[in-house]
């Protein structure tokens, strides 16, 4: 990975280059250095496997810069470059954003405004210098822990597992340390503004096939320690609570009293809610909110804020990937619609609509005004990258309670009913403004009876058909604490309650 | 210097010296039973339109590799390491390019030779408790030797930006006249040239390159207190004439683009104003068209079909297969479907997913995944297929040049029948016809699935009567296909240009189809 010092010493190189062009209204130069490194996990008992199936890593590094013409301030074009940070790149980045400039009517300028505070030492993570030894090492011991806890099982086994010969252990997932640093100018600032991050997410899931059964164990942190410590314990808490999910029940198909676990809350605000909390969803007339700005839209015991730089949070995040200094998100607050995640260019596209009073709703307030806070350019895995265009993304999504009371009263509120721990494959089935959503309950599930956990349910034999208002907008009851919890694929780390809900729809999914 | 005008070079400087950089790697290092180098070179050019304005442009060229290393532990355990990149212009100077991926060749020999040392530990530690940890043998293969050319009329080199430009926005504007019932859309439209290399330590040089044209559009349309959002892409292996004069291919038509967004953008106005469907309980008898059949055939055929999947390997992320149980529990030779079903998936085809290697260098050939009803097949990689005792068919593939190869599809799809589309519909009584598949959503081993289709139709007494919105069919998987009673002469194939799959996700292109079949399933509106 460059340093910062390259990065920063780069960008001044750049911007007094693109500063001579006469023809230059204004301009950007933004850079990253990008790495994710994964140590992949496959284990199974009865098929030959490695172990460590993979360790990879990606890296990126390159540059993007963004001109607006003198003679049409509405003249924009942009280019990125890989690799190569020269001054004869930056001419023909130069060039190519000059072919590909267009006229967008659009287009507000650059951002502006300060800087935000420098970073103390002690901010950064350790985890921006872990060597592969250290994450290989990680892997391995999840798995140690993982086969260990398995072999062990026979001091406590009611289903005689230790007498199957061939048990069908699957132990998957993996550790993976992602770290970026960039550095941002635009003909605004009055100087190179730079970032650097690094967090650890590891995941594991342990099925085992011949007890039908399905745990998992996961962890965020941003310490090299931290990874370790995870790594102690992961395989064995996902092969433990899988073991205690051994032959789950199948019950029959119906409308049932439900608590969803902080996971599947996580997956359903992901794939459900978050993309309908953007000014570019208000504009596009796709927000599962349409018309509804200001007004309530959950529960009010429930609210939900974007926090860069929440204190236990994984992801730190000092400036975004347009140079505004990151800051808290009110999204929702005591159930009302308050905030919206929004880069630059949407929070102006969404101001200047002309038809956003209708977008936004008879409850939006007169004055308006949407702070460009979340503009992040992310890849896949959720590490800055030099050639994607600035989005709306959250970092640390929090969803906070008021009474809210402990998990045990939230089965206790059920009665008789499902604790769903984890569900799979979320997506917004009739579009994402319907606010209907399907998946499944893939594990860590259980039957509540007598508002007590009573046994155990089978992964996979039932799918959620619903609506996100369903979950949201009138709980039985709702966690009084906020959990972590990661959804595959998403580079956001949520920390979210659980919640019972009244009347979920469960189908039945037939055994194989 | 390779020359600045000249990255694509590059892929000829490594056709001459990638094996000896490769060969001089192997031997410096103690272990290294294997080594491979995957080299990728892409030229891209793009323009977007939102509302009938322009919004975007880009012209971008860059370069990508990914290298694996296989090393032998002092107890012949086996670890594996591999590292990827995006190198863009640095590229172009050969001693950069050669200390570039030296440095990472060490670096995965490192994770390799450390993987295999903890393998070894964690073996003698727990004994047989680790039995799993035993890797079946890669057997050797014949060398493969070989250079593809792309196919296209226009050079994606020798365009203009401003010709990308133009094509978007023109279809925006037809688009945005439609009139005030489409509130939103946005359309994009890329053409792209990618040439790639595979070199590896056995003697194989495999250079592949492609033309890729795609055009996007999305479509948020209101109709009084209805609405509908629509998104769908058409692609070729193909120069931008396929979305400037439309394609005429017989497999995988499209209008051009401006017409294609049209169509869409109509479509969903006209979606907006129909209510949303109520369906009756139970199952009924369901006809579903061939784009619909695209995603059936992708989600519950495809996935569950690579061997890396059924052998437990995704079980984190993408869940199982519903055709593996284990290695001596399985479907294979087994009834899965009606014996009027059959499946395959034929990267020879000339879809969005062509090629003739995979990124092993393995030659891509068909593979039969249910043949008249019966499971016979998976997709497989080279060590997938050593699992499986099966001879590798070249599925294993890269979306970018610096990811590690997965087993993917291809051009998977149903095959077709005898049996026009109008007489399948017309021996319906009572059933509905879902059109256009929308959004899917299927259990942990695809053994269950729930779609939406952009149109759903009733009909009675074998004609197509009233439009819905917001349907879906639901079906556990088996059953859907041992009921299907009749299969089309119609087989059409749909670019799919974002089927996501890994940790970290890649995100690639293939094409899915198949022809108009007839089943029966559950319905559910919203």
């Amino acid at each position: 990975m460059r340093t910062l010092a390259e990065l920063k010493s780069f960008s001044r190189e750049a911007a007094r280059i693109l500063a001579r062009e006469k023809d230059l209204a204004s301009y950007e130069i933004y850079c990253a250095t990008a790495e994710h490194r994964i140590a992949r996990l496959n284990y199974t008992s009865d098929i030959p496997s490695r172990g460590l199936e993979e360790f990879k890593s990606l890296h990126a590094d390159g540059f993007q810069l963004r001109i607006a013409m003198r003679r049409d301030p509405h003249e924009v074009g942009a280019a990125s470059e890989a690799g190569d940070f020269t001054s004869d790149s930056v001419r023909d980045a130069l060039r190519r954003a000059r072919s590909a400039a267009v006229v967008d009517p659009h287009f507000p300028g650059l951002p502006s405004g300060p800087p935000g505070r420098k970073p103390a030492l002690s901010e950064k993570s350790d985890l921006a210098r872990v060597g592969d030894g250290a994450i290989a090492a990680a892997a391995w011991d999840v798995l140690d822990g993982a086969i260990a806890a398995f072999a062990q099982r026979s001091a406590n086994d009611r289903y005689g597992a230790s007498r199957i010969e061939h048990p069908g252990l699957i132990i998957g997932g993996d550790v993976s340390v992602i770290r970026d640093r960039i550095a941002i100018f635009n003909s605004n600032f009055a100087e190179v503004r730079t970032d650097e991050s690094a967090h650890f997410n590891a995941s594991v899931t342990s099925i085992i096939e011949s007890l039908d059964a399905k745990g998992t164990a996961g962890a965020l942190g941003e310490s090299t320690a931290a990874m370790r410590r995870a790594a102690r314990v992961l395989g064995r808490d996902a092969v433990r609570r899988a073991l205690a999910l051994s032959h789950g029940a199948r019950p029959a198909p119906g409308k049932y009293r439900v608590v969803l676990g902080p996971q599947p809350v996580a997956e359903i605000l992901n794939y459900m809610v978050m993309g309908s909390l953007t000014t570019g969803a208000f504009h596009a007339a796709s927000s599962a909110y349409h018309g509804k700005f200001g007004a309530p839209v959950m529960d009010p015991r429930l609210s939900l804020a974007d926090d860069a730089a929440l204190g236990a949070g994984a992801i730190r995040r000092r400036i975004t990937c347009e140079g505004i200094p990151a800051r808290r998100v009110e999204l929702i607050c005591n159930g009302k619609l308050v905030g919206l995640l929004s880069n630059f260019y949407d929070a102006h596209r969404l101001l200047t609509d002309e038809h956003r009073a209708e977008k936004l709703g008879g409850c939006a307030p007169p004055k308006l005004d949407f702070a460009a806070l979340s503009g992040y350019r992310l890849g896949e895995g959720g590490g800055r990258r030099f050639d994607a265009s600035p989005g709306a993304a959250g970092t640390n999504v929090v969803m906070r309670t008021r009474g809210g009371v402990a998990d045990r009263e939230l089965v206790r509120a059920v009665g008789d009913g499902i604790y769903v721990g984890r569900i799979w494959y979320t997506y917004p089935i009739n579009g994402q403004r319907a606010g209907d959503f399907t998946c499944t309950v893939s594990g860590d599930s259980y039957i509540v009876r007598g508002g007590e956990i009573a046994e155990p349910l089978a992964p996979n034999c039932l799918r959620i058909n619903a609506n996100i208002a369903d979950v949201f907008e009138h709980p039985l009851a709702v966690g009084m604490r906020p959990h972590p919890a990661t959804v595959w694929g998403s580079p956001e780390a949520y920390y979210v309650p659980a919640i019972a809900a009244g009347s979920i729809a469960l189908a039945e999914v037939a055994a194989t | 210097m390779i020359g600045r005008a000249d990255l694509f070079e590059a892929i000829e400087y490594l056709r001459r010296e990638g094996e000896g950089i490769l060969a001089r790697f192997a031997r410096s290092k103690r272990g290294v039973v294997y080594a491979a180098l995957r080299f990728e070179v892409v030229f891209n050019r793009a323009g977007a339109a939102v509302g009938g304005e322009p919004r975007d442009s880009s012209e971008s060229e860059g370069a990508a590799y990914s290298v694996s290393v296989h090393v032998a532990g002092p107890t012949a355990q086996v670890g594996f390491g591999q590292t990827g990149a995006e190198i863009g212009a640095l590229a172009r100077h050969p001693a950069k390019l050669v200390a570039e991926l030296r440095r990472r060749l060490g670096e995965a020999y490192d994770r390799a030779r450390f993987s295999a040392r903890k393998k070894a530990d964690l073996i003698a530690h727990l004994g047989a408790a680790a039995n799993g940890l035993r890797v079946a043998q890669i057997p050797d293969r014949e060398k493969v030797r070989d250079d593809i050319d792309a196919t296209f009329r226009r050079d994606p080199r020798s365009l203009s930006t401003d010709e990308l430009k133009k094509i978007s926005l023109d279809a925006s504007r037809e688009v945005a006249a439609l009139g005030d019932a489409i509130a939103y859309q946005a359309v994009a439209a890329m053409t792209e040239l990618r040439r790639e290399i595979f070199i590896d330590t056995a003697g194989t040089v495999v250079s592949q390159a492609y033309a890729f044209s795609q055009g996007d559009c999305y479509v948020v349309a209101q109709v009084g207190g209805g609405h509908q959002e629509s998104y769908d892409s058409i692609g070729q292996q193909r120069g931008l004439e396929c979305l400037s004069d439309g394609w005429r291919g017989e497999l995988m038509p499209n209008p051009d683009l401006a017409r294609f967004c049209v169509n869409l953008a109509s479509e969903a106005r006209e979606l907006a104003a129909a209510p949303i469907l109520t369906p009756p309980d139970g199952e009924v008898v369901v006809v579903t068209d061939p784009h619909f059949n695209a995603l059936v055939s992708h989600e519950v055929i495809g996935h569950p079909c690579e061997a890396d999947r059924a052998l437990k390997m995704e079980a984190a992320y993408a869940g199982r297969s519903w055709f593996l149980r284990s290695l001596a529990d399985n479907q294979l030779g087994k009834a899965v479907a009606s014996p009027l079903l059959s499946a395959c998936s034929d990267p020879s085809l000339d879809g969005y997913g062509h090629y003739r290697y995979d990124h092993e260098g393995t030659p891509g050939r068909r593979v039969m995944h249910i043949d008249r009803g019966v499971f016979s097949g998976f997709l497989n990689s080279r060590a997938t297929a050593a699992v499986l005792g099966a001879e590798p068919n070249g599925s294993a593939r890269a979306s970018e040049g610096w990811h590690v190869p997965l087993v993917r599809m291809s051009n998977t799809f149903f095959l077709p029948g005898e049996t026009p589309p109008e007489k399948i519909i017309a021996e319906v009584e009572h059933g509905y016809y879902a059109c256009g598949h929308q959004i899917p959503s299927i259990s942990e081993s695809r053994e269950n699935f729930r779609i939406s289709a952009r149109r759903i139709y009733e009909i009675d007494n074998g004609r197509i009567g009233r439009l819905y919105r917001s349907g879906s069919v639901i079906a556990d998987s088996k059953s859907f296909f041992t009921n299907v009673d009749a299969v089309g002469n119609d087989l059409r194939l749909i670019a799919i240009p974002n089927c996501g799959k890994g940790q970290p996700m890649q995100v690639k292109r293939m094409s899915n189809g198949g022809p108009t079949l007839r089943s029966r399933a559950r319905l559910k509106g919203n």
